[in-house]
């Protein structure tokens, strides 16, 4: 017997759950298929290591829209956001600090330099309005720039406006934002090389880019923007793993009525007379549906979930050219103990926020000229947090979980070399090397390991080419053009089926934004009486 | 009363237009020039006794036709020459890529490369001509006021948009998409030889401080390609007696409509009463007065140099110092006794751009270096030999080869110029060497211009041959700063004529009489 739903949403990541919960809130019969045995995509804790659960790939959370968690009423569903304490940049003999605390942050980039320190505010300041300036863009439905739609361009026509009022000195910050490197941008006001690298950092993560690459100021900001909610307490890690959001938002989505499944891959997505009518299950069985929502990327929904012939060429070849280009590897460590860093030994709180292995420029752009010729970065550029010092559940007493996130490790090697275990374990050796010159004695602490790289990454969530924001986030696949060009608009060609994950607007990262979005436009379409393409 | 109507500093090919345009329109004008002799960037130089070489740029076919036509250049003496070849890109092992003007040449010659390639380059030549014609039209207006749009700006808005429209849906999207790309990326989705794509990406990288991996890169190829009759290959035209001789058909076309040209007169500063441009004061302590002052020279150098900070206010001031300015292109001239040989080219592939630089990754190379403060060992080269069209720039039988050097850092980390200036020259010769064996015995003299010598000879700050960084951080509306890209320059009274204006740099003209153009409507 086949089964009938409202919509069936094709994987269970946080946004296919957000989207379910929005659509089960509305009334909607509701159901999520997710492939592996648990919930989450890349926002997933797992025990991987006996006694020891790590935030497998995503691991810190700063993006969650607040509308979100307050809408969907997170809180009650168990999400709890401990907060990070700040960045700690570990130098050969010195370090730079900057803690949640801003006054204590400016002293200590005082000891830098004044300079520095009193463009810090004034810096901080403009970010707070650019982000404030910003915002509306992330619930926006982006138009398509081919058709003139008085309605789709509305929103657009009314941000020119509020652009148009905003002082000069914004409206140039903004162009600048959309336009720089963020290196280029930072340099603006700062001068103090560690702090430079280290600040232009958010502007790389996930990309395949370099901190002196043009585009790169809009992923800052795109990262920036977490940062200012701070009222949420948005910024830090959630209480058990990113998995713990995964779950608010699965439990959320139940209280609804929305139904999930796990183990339950989907094979295909049926597609009849160029309509969508539901999928068929890896074990052969058929789900129908008016809607499908594919919360997965473009290249799984439309490459390999839809046969080949419902869609014509040209979509398909806008597909194929759009980029992937995974540069990202994850090493979660199982600790014995506390590791301590050589240029400031001890226990304290500085170990209690982000490690950022990028003392200088320099040593970011050597690490992303390695990844364009085709090899991991032979000093790569580690953002590493150790979870267990906010949430000591994560690990046995006294033992300890440290998450690496490490750039760059490209998903297309050169001269014919392949990610087979031989790399992997050579890659995951590179990344405890790194951390060893800023922690010595770390290796006699480890007492397991998890290594990914983009092909593991790949193969175990599903993202193409280990892609973590479900395509780059270049200024050419932003907004309109993401994923094609025409079809930003969260439809597809293939009547009623919709898109939903990082692969629409506004992109990636733990924001859920885009599921939010995509559920309320199917809804207000289908309150205009029409179903499907708009 | 002011004793002229305009004074412009710098006498270069933009200052030059902008007062040609003036003085036709019945004003009076007198252009100020630093060095002895006008054309900046246009200029021809004597590198041994009876060879004469480009001093920086390699050819002035981005001209814009409606500039030739307006100055009359043609009365003035103009002469141009374009040979059928555009580019011709050796392959270390020997023959390589030849564009030529003619797409299906190109295309034909392509076929024992790639098959594809061949079959797809036509396509890619139209592409890039229709999304250049629309780059055309947004160069030629004067970019809108964004803070009060004026009728003008509504009625110029129109006028894109229909510009736009009829490009059709799928252009439109496609221009969307490719302006912000890396050009590495935009002709990697079209063609599949690496030779083939580095040839045509050399262009948009050319005197910039970006790779061919940099994100807008596409933008700065296009505009390459708008007004002219460039497409995929770009254009290559010469002008006879070398692009000084241009930069004389533009003095002389000057004079005839009663402009003023004073060399060897530095501008020390721009004088002002009550925060309006009131005139100029020269090194030599005269002063100069006039209605309105236009800057010729670059944005920085006009706001943080040349007028009070008080009156350009601490804002934006902080703004244009700073503007982006890493100049990373030098120049190297060579005297040769013959014609080098490139085996498996035939003397016609090098009377182009003869582009040194086998693939993207070794354009991207090349520009790493210069991240780190370094010139690299196998730098790209932009060559041409001057001489295959006008012979008249050497002894007879001799040759010129002009070579620019791309990604030699204004700064270096480790030297400086005066110590590297010999050693560019040399790699410029080892690298060709490896291209055209033998040339090395061929050259009998070499010049070389460093960055430096671009900053203190020629005056463009950070020795930017562009004035400003052609990122996608300084164009159109926001070219070289929001809220100043309308030709009015930071003061009441002051305004922006050179390449750090939009459309920017590169010998068009363009922002020369897009400036003159907005003084005369201003004056309505």
């Amino acid at each position: 017997m086949t089964q009938r739903y409202d919509v069936v949403v094709i994987g269970g990541g946080h946004n296919g759950l957000i989207a379910a919960a929005y659509l089960a809130r509305a009334g909607r019969r509701v159901l999520v298929l997710e492939r592996r045995h648990v919930l989450g995509g890349a926002a997933v804790t797992e025990e991987v290591v006996p006694g020891f659960r790590f935030s497998v790939f995503s691991y810190v959370v700063s993006l969650l829209r607040p509308e979100i968690i307050r809408e969907l009423e997170l809180p009650k569903h168990g999400l709890e956001i401990l907060p990070l304490d700040g960045t700690i940049t570990p130098l050969d003999d010195d370090y730079l600090w900057r803690v949640n605390d801003h006054g204590r942050t400016i002293r200590e980039l005082r000891r830098w330099s004044k300079a520095d320190a009193e463009a810090y505010e004034e810096y901080g300041k403009l970010m707070a309005e650019m982000a404030r300036f910003v915002k509306p863009i992330l619930s926006m439905v982006p138009p398509d720039p081919g058709r003139v739609r008085p309605r789709e361009w509305k929103p657009v026509v009314d941000l020119l406006r509020s652009f148009r009022d905003l002082p000069q000195r914004l409206q140039h910050t903004f162009v600048q934002l959309m336009t720089m490197s963020a290196t280029d941008f930072l340099r603006q006001w700062f001068t103090v090389d560690p702090l430079i690298a280290t600040m232009s950092a958010s502007g790389i993560i996930g990309t395949y880019q370099g901190i002196q690459s043009p585009g790169t100021a809009y992923v800052l900001l795109h990262h920036y923007m977490g940062e200012i909610d701070g009222a949420f307490r948005a910024w830090g890690v959630p209480r058990g793993g990113t998995g713990g959001i995964s779950e608010a938002c699965g439990r959320a989505a139940r209280s609804f009525g929305a139904e999930i499944r796990t183990e339950a891959p989907v094979a295909r997505i049926d597609v009849r007379d160029g309509r969508a009518i539901g999928v068929t299950l890896e074990s052969g069985e058929e789900i129908r549906a008016d809607v499908v929502m594919s919360s997965v990327d473009a290249n799984q929904t439309f490459l390999r979930l839809i046969e080949p012939g419902h869609l014509d060429g040209s979509f398909v070849r806008e597909l194929k050219r759009y980029k992937y280009r995974g540069s990202s590897g994850k090493v979660n460590l199982a600790l014995d103990g506390l590791p301590e860093l050589a240029c400031k030994p001890g226990k304290g709180e500085w170990l209690r926020g982000a490690i950022s292995f990028s003392p200088s420029v320099d040593y970011m752009e050597r690490a992303y000229d390695d990844a364009k010729y085709g090899r991991f970065s032979r000093r790569p550029y580690i953002d590493c947090i150790i979870p267990t010092l906010v949430d000591p559940t994560m690990a046995p007493p006294g033992k300890h979980v440290m998450s690496c996130f490490v750039q760059y490790a490209p998903y297309h090697l050169a001269d014919g070399k392949e990610w087979d275990d031989e790399m992997r374990e050579a890659f995951g050796e590179t990344v405890i090397d790194t951390l060893e010159e800023r922690f010595p004695k770390i290796r006699d602490l480890i007492v397991g390991k998890q290594v990914l790289s983009p092909l593991d990454i790949e193969r175990i969530t599903g993202l193409t080419e280990g892609n973590i924001f479900q395509g780059e986030l270049s200024l050419e696949q932003l907004f309109f053009n993401r994923p094609v060009p025409g079809w930003a608009r969260y439809r597809t060609p293939i009547h009623g089926l919709w898109m939903c994950g990082s692969a629409v607007h506004p992109g990636g990262g733990i924001m859920g934004a885009n599921g939010r979005i995509a559920a309320l436009e199917l809804l207000k379409e289908q309150r205009r009486g029409r179903k499907g393409v708009a | 009363m002011a004793t002229y109507d305009a004074i412009v500093v710098g006498g270069g090919h933009n200052g030059l237009v902008a007062a040609a345009y003036l003085a036709k329109a019945g004003q009076r004008v007198l252009v100020v020039e630093r060095r002895e002799r006008v054309g900046g960037i246009l200029d021809t130089v004597e590198l041994a006794p009876g060879f004469r070489a480009p001093g920086i740029v390699h050819t002035v076919g981005r001209l814009r036709r409606s500039v030739i036509e307006d100055l009359a250049l043609a009365r003035h003496g103009l002469s141009l020459v374009a040979p059928p070849v555009r580019a011709f890109a050796p392959d270390p092992d020997g023959g390589g890529v030849v564009l030529w003007a003619d797409a299906a040449r190109t295309a034909s010659g392509l076929r024992e490369r790639s098959s594809h390639d061949a079959g797809a380059y036509p396509d890619f030549d139209r592409k890039v001509r229709a999304l250049a014609s629309f780059l055309a039209h947004v160069n030629a207006v004067t970019p809108p006021d964004l803070k009060s749009p004026t009728f003008a700006d509504a009625l110029a808005g129109l006028k894109l948009g229909r510009a736009f429209r009829a490009l059709g849906a799928r252009a439109v999207r496609e221009l969307s998409r490719v302006l912000p790309m890396a050009v590495a990326d935009f002709v990697g989705e079209a063609l599949e030889d690496d030779l083939l794509r580095a040839a045509i990406a050399a262009r948009a990288v050319l005197y910039t401080a970006q790779g061919p991996w940099s994100a807008g890169s596409t933008t700065t190829l296009l505009t390459d390609s708008a007004g002219n009759d460039g497409g995929a290959p770009g254009q290559t035209v010469f002008h006879r007696g070398g692009p000084g001789a241009l930069a004389a058909v533009l003095e002389r076309a000057a004079k005839s409509f009663g402009v003023e040209i004073r060399t060897g007169a530095e501008v020390v500063a721009v004088t002002t009463r009550d925060g309006r441009a009131t005139g100029v004061a020269l090194a030599d302590g005269t002063e100069l007065t006039a209605e309105r002052v236009i800057s010729a020279v670059d944005p920085k150098r006009t706001l943080t140099q040349l007028v009070d900070p008080v009156d350009v206010g601490p804002h934006l001031r902080w703004r244009a110092a700073n503007l982006r300015q890493p100049g990373r292109a030098s120049k190297v001239n060579l005297a040769l006794s013959g014609l080098p040989t490139f085996p498996g080219a035939e003397p016609e592939h090098l009377r182009g751009r003869i582009v040194i630089g086998p693939g993207i990754d070794h354009l991207e190379r090349a520009f790493d270096a210069s991240k780190y403060g370094r010139i690299s060992e196998a730098p790209f080269l932009e060559v041409t030999i001057p001489t295959l069209s006008d012979p008249s720039l050497a002894p007879e039988g001799q040759h010129v080869l002009s070579a620019i050097v791309q990604w030699t850092p204004r700064h270096l980390r480790e030297s400086d110029w005066a110590r590297e200036r010999e050693g560019l020259a040399d790699l410029v010769v080892k690298t060709l060497e490896g291209y055209a064996p033998g040339l090395a015995e061929l050259v009998v003299a070499r010049q070389v211009i460093t960055p430096e010598d671009l900053e203190v000879e020629y005056g463009l700050s950070g020795g930017h041959v562009l004035h400003v960084e052609p990122g996608l951080d300084s164009w159109f509306a926001w070219r070289p700063l929001i809220g100043h890209a309308r030709y009015r320059f930071g003061i009441p009274g002051l305004w922006l004529a050179g390449s750090g204006a939009h459309p920017g740099g590169g010998v068009t003209g363009g922002p020369g009489a897009n400036c003159a153009r907005e003084i005369l409507a201003a004056k309505g």
